[in-house]
């Protein structure tokens, strides 16, 4: 508006400080983008020998345990050819998908849940303890996440939800400790649940109030309104919101490598409830377990390699999450 | 006629269960169908729940901490010894620490706020503008791992060495204090961006019209008027900052060196340490716990309750100083610079 | 002065004192490598500091593999290294120099009262021959056998397998790795069927098991009876030459006593 109102004015002589400030401010603009686009590039160029090596479909599929042939490729020496960069990381994602995945249906219904309550049924005080509540949880470090799962909720699993009987059934292939992915998604729910709390919450609020109250003026009960209207409304926030904690808990490493199992192994769907003890290292927790050894040339084009994956899902879903909340500027939802 | 930015959340209106004198029958509970009720115990149960798992979080934590915190713990550095009662306490993890955060916040604040003053007051070019924008929601949505891998690369040719230091293979090292600050300082910046965007455009219209009719310029206006006025803003998105690089163990772990105490770089009286390896409280309770060394998993509570609470102060000073926009600090944690330029303040609302 | 210029004079003297070679001053020995060797490499590298004044050495640790790595490509001076050199695998040009040695255990949950191992057993468990402990004479454990190993680039996993399980052996890969020798210890402490290895220096909090009768202890170990001895190496890139060759000759020095007694505490001299 009031750039507007400027170029309507009478043409004045931009001052040199303008002009200076403009070009430098401009010039820092330009350099920010520039390390983006640096990082985008140099991971990806780093990156590009372990797909071009591996076959761009090949990398993703399965095909042995990727711990034997990271330390293969680690001790491989000049000359050793293709075992130099033999890699098929589907066990990384297929463990990413089963925590990522699962972490964040948990996390949207309870988020959405308990968004609703903050905004609609909680009494004043109530409202007044949740806020500082969500706060706490997005605020703690990862580190204490992943200490407490490590020293107190492992253990515990690992003593007393894990029969012997279970142990035999896997003996052999996989061992079964309190590390494991039931403990990872638990967690990783709780870290990823304010984030959508909070969009949610921000959302639910903002629901133009002509709409709530018109709907309890035609008989609906609040719950009913939330549902249908509010939650409707505020769908592109949810989304967005669930877009966002997606990508959080994809970049997860440091919680994940703590309690998600020393192994990057593939949880077997087929074991039945077993497969909730089974151990599984996504993506970001096993960069951050082998990255002792990125002095190794060829280690190095691998682990750049599960990095380029992580980065161009984490962009496209910041992307998406940008593009998901466009349909809410229609109403002027602040979210 | 909206002039007041309306609140985030509704002000807390009386519970609509208590009704006022001759008011017409009221909607009880009892009278909603069975399946609402459950969507109401429900929506309870998660609310509650998720108090439940703070308040444990918080107990648990207290007691564990209280129970290993020793003040000398936080005067000793650390040594490497076998035994856990002479290994010393976490001084130089926790200066480790504050040299970190010092070192990405005094490059994420300044090139945050001049950042976001050019998205809200020049962005021109506007393919440019666009492209900073998005440019800036991606890093928002970076994890720090990849962010610390991207440092090991960019940080290894020769005109970067004195950053960090040469070894004898004339390879440069790539692991110390400056290193792993600046790059906490791309995980802060977008924080400092979306406070500072949301205070700029909450500054009315008319503010600015009166500034350009005194013949300011824009650079002064912005220097003079705008940026004064939001300071809070500006203080809650680095106090945000602070908080996330505070958090943040991949980064440290990668490229502070992880060496126990501060090993400083040459003989320079502020420069070695900066330049120099060492640790930070969140990688000490890394090294400590059972994925790391994990001799001393007490020395690990004692320095993760003494990070809660650090973060919990934190989290406070936010609270404080944006007392009426409630939530929607975390939602700037997520979001980035998220536009606001559907709805500039001054515009009549929708 | 304005603060404008007074700002950016003091910003540009900040970053000429940067470059200033003259105040880089001596540099810092870089060591990484074995987390079995990291107790005793950080003491000695605090005692060479206090003894000879130069500056600390830098000790980072991430397994022996990583540090061979590490230094092959220059990015550190000194890599520690805890099994012996694999011709074949490790890169050429490297020189290793002995300086201590170190006794390894085999260890089980502290609730296992096991007493001893014969070598036909050790291999039997480690290589997932035998399932379950009911198996195993001694054991007062029950259940599965849970197998904790250490990753593939630590030496205190190559040693094991070549000390205690010959040429052709190699542990089972259904066992779940640990990165650190503190990570195998809390392994075995947090689960009652556990079965690992570790570095005497390492081995608070469990049961060790002795090996064809004879037990790990640093008395046994030093008068040859208990075998399972491994050695420590400093390893350089071609012969030690400058500050590594310094502070590699200290810690080797014979007549140096405070260098043997703080080896002495937990690990065994050379001689």
């Amino acid at each position: 508006m009031a750039a507007d109102l400027l170029s309507q004015a009478p043409r004045r002589r931009r001052g040199p400080s303008d002009r200076r400030t403009e070009l430098l401010l401009g010039a820092l603009a330009v350099g920010v983008l520039a390390l983006i686009a640096l990082l985008l590039v140099t991971v990806l160029a780093k990156a590009w020998p372990s797909f071009a090596h591996n076959g761009y479909v090949k990398w993703f599929l399965p095909g042995g345990d990727v711990d034997t042939q990271l330390t293969g490729i680690e001790n491989a020496r000049q000359g050793a050819g293709e075992a130099l960069y033999h890699l098929r990381a589907w066990p990384l994602l297929w463990a990413t998908f089963l925590t990522t995945g699962f972490a964040v249906l948990f996390g949207l219904v309870l988020s959405t849940l308990a968004a609703i309550f903050m905004v609609e049924f909680a009494p004043s005080a109530m409202r007044r303890v949740l806020e500082p509540v969500v706060r706490l949880l997005a605020g703690v470090p990862s580190v204490i996440y992943g200490l407490i799962g490590v020293l107190a909720i492992a253990p515990w699993v690992g003593e007393h939800l894990i029969s012997e009987q279970r142990k035999e059934s896997v003996a052999g292939v996989v061992q079964l400790t309190g590390a494991n992915l039931a403990v990872a998604v638990l967690i990783l729910t709780v870290m990823i649940t304010p984030i959508m709390v909070a969009i949610s919450a921000s959302a639910l609020a903002s629901v133009p109030s002509a709409w709530t109250e018109g709907s309890a003026a035609l008989g609906v009960n609040r719950w009913r309104t939330v549902w249908r209207v509010s939650l409707r409304t505020a769908r592109p926030a949810i989304i967005a919101g669930a877009v966002l904690a997606t990508g959080r808990a994809l970049g997860e490493a440091i919680m994940l490598s703590m309690v998600a199992g020393g192994r990057s192994f593939a949880p077997n769907l087929r074991d039945g409830v077993t497969v909730l003890f089974e151990p599984a290292r996504p993506m970001a927790a096993t960069l951050l377990a082998y990255i002792d050894g990125i002095s190794d040339p060829y280690l190095a084009h691998a682990l750049y390699a599960i990095g380029a994956v992580l980065l161009v899902s984490c962009a496209f879903l910041s992307l998406a999450a940008w593009a998901a909340k466009q349909p809410l500027k229609r109403y002027g939802i602040r979210a | 006629m909206a002039s007041t930015p309306q609140p985030l959340l509704p002000p807390l209106r009386p519970s609509r269960t208590r009704t006022r004198e001759g008011a017409g029958p009221r909607d009880s509970l009892s009278a909603w169908p069975l399946i609402d009720r459950v969507g109401y115990a429900l929506c309870w149960a998660a609310g509650l729940t998720l108090c439940a798992i703070a308040g444990a979080i918080v107990l648990f934590m207290l007691v564990k901490g209280i129970s290993y915190l020793r003040p000398s713990l936080l005067v000793r550095s650390p040594s490497a010894a076998p035994s856990q009662s002479a290994s010393g306490g976490f001084l130089d993890p926790i200066e480790g620490t504050l040299i970190i955060t010092a070192i990405g916040i005094c490059i994420a604040a300044p090139v945050g706020v001049a950042l976001s003053a050019w998205l809200a007051e020049f962005h021109r070019p506007a393919w440019l503008a666009r492209a900073v924008e998005s440019a800036i929601e991606m890093i928002a949505g970076v994890p720090s791992v990849l962010l610390a891998i991207f440092g090991l690369l960019v940080f290894a040719p020769h005109f970067l060495a004195f950053l960090s230091q040469t070894s004898a293979g004339d390879v440069v090292y790539g692991k110390s204090f400056l290193i792993a600050g600046i790059m906490m300082s791309v995980l802060a910046l977008p924080l400092v961006v979306g406070a500072t965007r949301e205070g700029l455009a909450q500054i009315p219209g008319h503010v600015r019209e009166a500034s350009y009719a005194l013949g300011k310029t824009r650079a002064t206006t912005l220097r003079r008027v705008l940026l004064p006025s939001i300071r809070t803003n500006i203080a809650s998105g680095v106090t945000l900052g602070i908080g996330r690089i505070i958090g943040d163990t991949a980064i440290v772990v990668i490229l502070a060196g992880g060496t126990l105490q501060l090993t400083g770089v040459g003989r320079a009286p502020i420069l070695s340490t900066l330049r120099g390896t060492g640790s930070s409280l969140t990688s000490y309770v890394y090294y400590n716990s059972p994925v790391g060394e994990g001799h001393a998993p007490q020395k690990a509570y004692a320095a993760a309750f003494l990070l809660l609470m650090v973060v919990l102060a934190l989290n406070t000073v936010v609270m404080l100083l944006s007392s009426e926009r409630s939530l929607n600090p975390i939602a700037w944690m997520f979001t980035g610079a998220t536009g606001r330029r559907s709805r500039r303040a001054g515009e009549p609302g929708v | 002065m304005r603060p404008n210029r007074a700002a950016t004079i003091s910003l540009l003297s900040a970053f000429v004192l940067l470059l200033t070679p003259a105040l880089a001053g001596a540099r810092s020995l870089l060591l990484s490598g074995s987390t079995s060797m990291f107790p005793l490499v950080t003491q000695l590298g605090a005692l060479y500091h206090k003894q000879t004044h130069q500056p600390s050495p830098r000790v980072g640790q991430g397994t022996s593999g990583a540090g061979i790595d590490e230094v092959a490509a220059g990015r550190v001076d000194i890599a520690d290294v805890s099994r012996d050199p694999i011709i074949g695998v490790d890169p050429k040009g490297l020189v290793f120099t002995k300086i201590a040695r170190d006794a390894l255990c085999v260890i089980t949950n502290s609730s296992n009262h096991l007493s001893n191992l014969s070598q036909q057993l050790v291999e039997q468990i480690f290589t997932g021959q035998v399932h379950s402990w009911s198996e195993v004479p001694g054991a007062t454990a029950t259940g599965p056998i849970d197998l904790i190993d250490r990753v593939a680039s630590s030496g205190t996993q190559d040693a094991f397998e070549d000390i205690f399980l010959g040429e052709t052996l190699k542990i089972a890969p259904s066992a779940s790795q640990q990165e650190t020798e503190g990570g195998m210890r809390q392994a075995v402490i947090g689960d009652r069927n556990a079965i690992g290895f570790a570095s005497f220096d390492f081995i608070s909090g469990t049961n060790p098991v002795s090996y064809q009768g004879i037990p790990c202890t640093l008395r046994n170990a030093k008068s040859g009876q208990y075998e399972g001895v491994r050695n420590f190496w400093m390893v350089t890139k071609g012969i030690p030459k400058g500050a590594s060759a310094k502070f590699i000759d200290w810690i080797i020095n014979r007549h140096n006593t405070a260098v043997e007694n703080i080896i002495k505490t937990e690990w065994l001299p050379i001689f």
